[in-house]
């Protein structure tokens, strides 16, 4: 039909060759400038012939401006903006002719006359414009000139200007492609005219582009790279005009459209194209096409280059489609947990399968990247299938094999495998913001055992935190007994820990106590309303904390016996709907005491001290069957704690007032047992060390005379309760140092003033006026300092008090203030 | 120099992606919507023909890649645009917080003549749906500070002001083309002595 074109078209393929520009692209703004100068004038030249009709002309100025496309000088980016400027101008042109050829003037045999233009581009970007106007001013034409074009473009082959030009073709006939099933008149065409037209283009384009990377020399690969890289966007443009097709439907898709864009994709073999196109039709085409082409387009994909980065094609589409379930989900107001999704469509196990099916074909793929496929499958389980956790424990079990397949065992936290197995894990974890769903996933725990133990237990670490955060309560036994197992590495000391820890720099002490102080916050959380679950649930986790070791044990067994304590409360005020009440309480008690005495043979006797003291305190207060007995036996044990596991003094001093206090406030004690406790307290204050303890812990002894409980009642023993403020008197005497002694002095002045105060008639007036006097003599002998100072204020204040009762005229005071002397 | 008889306006549509540009630019050019998510990539553009004050002007609209990452070859088609549209979506507030970058960028890059008075446009849109999360009135106020930018509410889906704004697109459009053409359109003068040959073209010397 066109004899010169075939003729040029060999004549071209026969001159290709690709030139590296000698001067780089470094002068690219001055070669841009002069070429869009260029433009511009010949543009002006040829609006201002078109003004004057005289059309010969106006083509010959555009044919020179469009000349200027065949530069090999210029980079992609100059290229495009150079394009983008004489299409511009092209368009001024292209409108003059149409409005020329509707009013009747058709110039004839235009569309033959341009293809005199000497040089092949500039000729077929006229003949593109031309051919579009015929188009639209004769619509039987359309389905021959498209044709003619389509094929008339392989006329160039240079990749740079073939990839422009083509996609001048694509832009110019993007309004008039047939987009009906059926024409009335068949060479209008119609959508399969159009489909095979962009098809055609895409796969020439294609070619073009691929063919980029295999020209010229290899030294400038990365180059040609970037440079393809900028250009993709031209052959997607081809995928795009497919998707705006109407009367395009899901079954051309499915038939032509889909099929012709893969074969060209799979056969190409370049890793770039595939991965550019791929994801192109993702995002090009709609989520109601990919939802039903899942199996072709996945199947696709394990054929792809072994350059080419599967995963991101696949998350990519997970992601598209899981967003579309949400947006629909919240347009259709569906309720939580349906799915817009068609029933028909098995999203998950097409995924799931095809995935399998690309693990296994694709052996070159590094495991990261498997493994990041079954995080983007639990990502696709979890948006589109919410409550279906056992899709999500399926791809735990399925990447658990394939750990194991590799024999892959604690997985150090160095890789990147390590990381995105830990991704994997956290994503479950944060999903569900619930350690009751994440025990229900069989395969947690032991995908969780591939891990080193360094990951193991920050894992551990992010599940307790999360519990945490959410404030989850564990209900039940059983599920206590789950989650700790989970929580192991925090629990207790593994066996790989050691081979790792030396490798690396020592635990830091305060590290390890905030650890286990998280730990020991999810205690509180073990928490059932039933208390005969509660109790199993504390049973359960005594089992798992016990094997903690005396540096654990220190955090998180005090809680569990603080736990086991309330719940004693509750079934005492519970005690008259529970028969058995009583003799569960005995048994709590039972356990809160082998609990503690776990923590005193662990060399923790400060610790156990206090929590028998604390238990004796309660058992006083729930009383229950033979509770005097069980009392007595923790304040003994508490008491022999003292005597033996406690030796440095200050700790000493602590530890017996505390078993004095606690002794004050016991009521169940019948003489035969709170005879022998006082006395005993009595004696071991005497035997202290040092005198000023000596002194503050008789001292605090008198307390168990006055109100200490002798048959439910205060004892009100005025005699010996003078005793020991008379022997703590006697022992601040001794004492060496001044400011000591007048400290202790002072103190002892505000027990006398106490007791005074509370009536006891043993203690005269002459007694307070004797310390007075002492005090007033000694204190002005102090050497100044910070202690005097407070020892002054520490007075001062007494002296204050008293006076403040000399005058008071409160006739309710029983005693008289009178006599005191105060200077 | 005379003036041609018809006009060619060419119109750029800037926004986040899934604002709704391409739905806009169907409503008004096609008349049709779909509910069908199709993600544009790169920049093309549609034509139509509008009377504005009794002329007849072919509007060129760009609907361009709301993702950057399909912008591989850069935004040269911003160049020479005679009014710039910025969408948002008025039920994602972070679509109108980005507007002003929209703006910026535009400006950068198309360089107009005189940044301070070219026409922008501000279509709000997806008016229909119920969870609206950017009121009319702080769009209004950021237009108004932007030298009083037309701001109109929009559903693409329901065609509610689209062919209303697109006329007022339009004839900022051509005011703005008028005023260019004030500006001689000559080009550079002509250099009789100037070799030409000195330009190091096609050193490939191929006849493509």
């Amino acid at each position: 039909m066109y004899p010169w074109n075939s003729a040029a078209y060999n004549s071209n393929l026969l001159t290709i060759q690709r030139t590296i520009p000698p001067n780089g692209y470094d002068d690219q703004d001055k070669l841009l400038s002069d070429a869009l100068g260029i433009v511009r004038s010949q543009a002006f030249q040829m609006k201002r012939c078109l003004d004057k009709t005289r059309l010969m002309d106006a083509l010959k100025c555009a044919s020179t401006m469009l000349a200027e496309l065949r530069t090999s000088l210029l980079s992609p980016k100059s290229y495009y903006e150079l394009y983008m400027a004489i299409t511009n101008e092209l368009c001024h042109l292209e409108l003059y002719l149409l409005d020329e050829f509707q009013k009747g003037r058709k110039v004839a045999d235009l569309y033959e006359l341009v293809q005199y233009a000497g040089n092949i581009v500039p000729r077929l970007y006229l003949l593109i414009t031309v051919g579009l106007v015929y188009i639209k001013t004769n619509s039987a034409l359309k389905r021959s000139i498209l044709k003619d074009l389509v094929e008339m473009c392989r006329g160039v082959q240079h990749p740079l200007r073939g990839l422009f030009l083509r996609n001048y073709l694509l832009q110019c006939t993007r309004n008039i492609l047939p987009d009906v099933v059926q024409a009335e008149d068949e060479n209008e065409g119609n959508v399969f005219d159009a489909i095979d037209f962009v098809l055609m283009n895409f796969a020439e384009m294609n070619k073009l582009w691929v063919r980029m990377q295999h020209q010229g020399h290899s030294s400038e690969k990365s180059r040609r790279e970037k440079e393809r890289e900028e250009l993709k966007i031209l052959v997607g443009t081809n995928l795009v005009r497919l998707s705006q097709l109407e009367s395009a439907t899901l079954e051309t898709y499915q038939k032509l459209i889909l099929p012709g864009i893969l074969e060209q994709v799979v056969s190409c073999r370049d890793a770039i194209a595939q991965e550019y196109l791929m994801e192109c039709i993702i995002q090009v085409f709609p989520d109601e096409f990919h939802l039903q082409t899942l199996d072709p387009f996945l199947k696709s994909c394990a054929q792809l280059q072994s350059g080419v980065n599967v995963k991101n094609i696949i998350i990519s589409l997970i992601d598209r489609l899981a967003a579309y379930n949400q947006r629909n989900e919240k347009a259709a107001g569906v309720e939580e947990g349906a799915s817009v999704i068609p029933a028909e469509v098995q999203l998950f196990d097409v995924f799931s399968v095809q995935i399998a099916n690309i693990v296994q074909t694709r052996t070159d793929m590094p495991l990261e990247d498997t493994i990041s496929l079954q995080v983007a499958l639990v990502i696709l389980a979890q948006k589109v299938y919410p409550d279906r956790v056992d899709y999500v424990d399926k791809v735990l079990e399925t990447t658990t094999q394939i750990l194991e397949r590799l024999n892959l065992n604690n997985i150090s936290h160095f890789l990147s495998v390590n990381q995105e197995l830990s991704r994997l894990l956290r994503i479950c974890v944060d999903f569900y913001n619930n350690a009751l769903t994440i025990i229900q996933l069989k395969n947690f725990c032991p995908l969780l055992d591939k891990f080193d133990y360094t990951s193991r237990k920050s894992l551990a670490l992010y599940i307790v935190m999360n519990i945490l955060e959410n404030e989850t309560f564990i209900p039940t036994a059983d599920e206590t007994d789950s989650v700790l197992a989970m929580l192991t590495p925090l629990i207790k000391d593994e066996e790989d820990q050691q081979q790792q820890q030396t490798t690396q720099e020592k635990i830091d002490p305060e590290d390890f106590a905030e650890e286990q102080g998280i730990v020991a916050r999810f205690v509180h959380l073990l928490e059932s309303d039933d208390p005969d679950m509660q109790y199993k649930i504390l049973q359960a986790a005594r089992k798992h904390l016990g094997l903690g070791g005396p540096q654990r044990i220190k955090h998180v067994l005090p809680p569990l016996v603080f736990a086991a304590y309330q719940l004693a409360f509750k079934y005492k005020s519970i005690a008259d709907k529970d028969q058995m009440w009583d003799k569960k309480c005995q048994k709590i008690l039972q356990y809160c005491h082998s609990t503690i005495a776990v923590l005193a043979k662990a060399e923790l006797p400060e610790l156990a001290l206090r929590l028998y003291l604390q238990g004796a305190l309660i058992i006083d207060q729930i009383a229950y069957t033979n509770h005097e007995t069980v009392a007595y036996d923790f304040m003994t044990q508490a008491f022999s704690l003292y005597e033996d596991e406690i030796s440095d003094s200050k700790s000493q001093l602590a530890a017996i007032t505390l078993i004095i206090a606690t002794c004050e406030q016991m009521t169940c004690f019948s003489e035969e047992n709170a005879e022998p406790l006082r006395t005993n307290c009595a004696l071991a204050a005497s035997k202290l060390l040092k005198k000023p303890d000596q002194c503050r812990g008789v001292v605090t002894c008198a307390s168990l005379f006055w109100s200490g409980k002798k048959a439910g009642e205060e004892m009100r023993d005025e005699k010996r309760t003078l005793e020991c403020l008379k022997k703590g008197a006697r022992i601040a005497s001794q004492c060496i140092d001044p400011s000591v002694r007048v400290q202790l002095y002072v103190e002892l002045l505000n027990h006398y003033l106490f007791y005074f105060e509370r009536g006891n008639s043993l203690i005269t007036v002459a007694m307070l006026n004797q310390l007075i006097t002492k005090i007033n003599e000694e204190l002005p002998t102090l050497d100044s300092s910070e202690e005097t100072k407070q020892i002054e204020m520490h007075y001062k204040n007494t002296l204050v008090h008293i006076r403040s009762r000399m005058e008071s005229n409160d006739s309710t005071l029983e005693i008289s203030f009178a006599g005191i002397t105060l200077n | 120099m005379a003036s041609r008889k018809k006009s060619l306006l060419k119109v750029i549509i800037l926004g986040d992606s899934s604002v709704g540009k391409t739905s806009l630019m169907n409503q008004y050019v096609n008349k049709r919507f779909s509910n069908q998510y199709k993600a544009t990539i790169g920049a093309d553009f549609l034509t139509k023909e509008v009377v504005v004050d009794d002329r007849v002007v072919t509007m060129q609209i760009w609907d361009t890649a709301g993702q950057e990452r399909f912008q591989s070859l850069g935004v040269a088609f911003y160049r020479g645009a005679d009014c710039c549209v910025l969408v948002f979506d008025v039920t994602a507030p972070n679509t109108f917080k980005n507007l002003d970058s929209w703006r910026d960028e535009f400006l950068i890059q198309a360089s107009p003549r005189d940044p301070e008075h070219f026409p922008f446009v501000v279509l709000g849109n997806k008016v229909d749906l119920e969870n609206r999360a950017v009121s009319q009135k702080r769009a209004q106020q950021w237009c108004q500070l932007k030298n009083d930018i037309p701001y109109f509410e929009t559903s693409a889906k329901e065609g509610i002001n689209v062919e209303y704004a697109f006329q007022t697109i339009a004839k900022n459009a051509l005011a703005q083309e008028a005023e260019v053409e004030l500006y001689n359109e000559f080009p550079d003068q002509i250099r009789l002595n100037a070799d030409r040959n000195n330009r190091p073209r096609n050193a490939d010397n191929c006849q493509c």
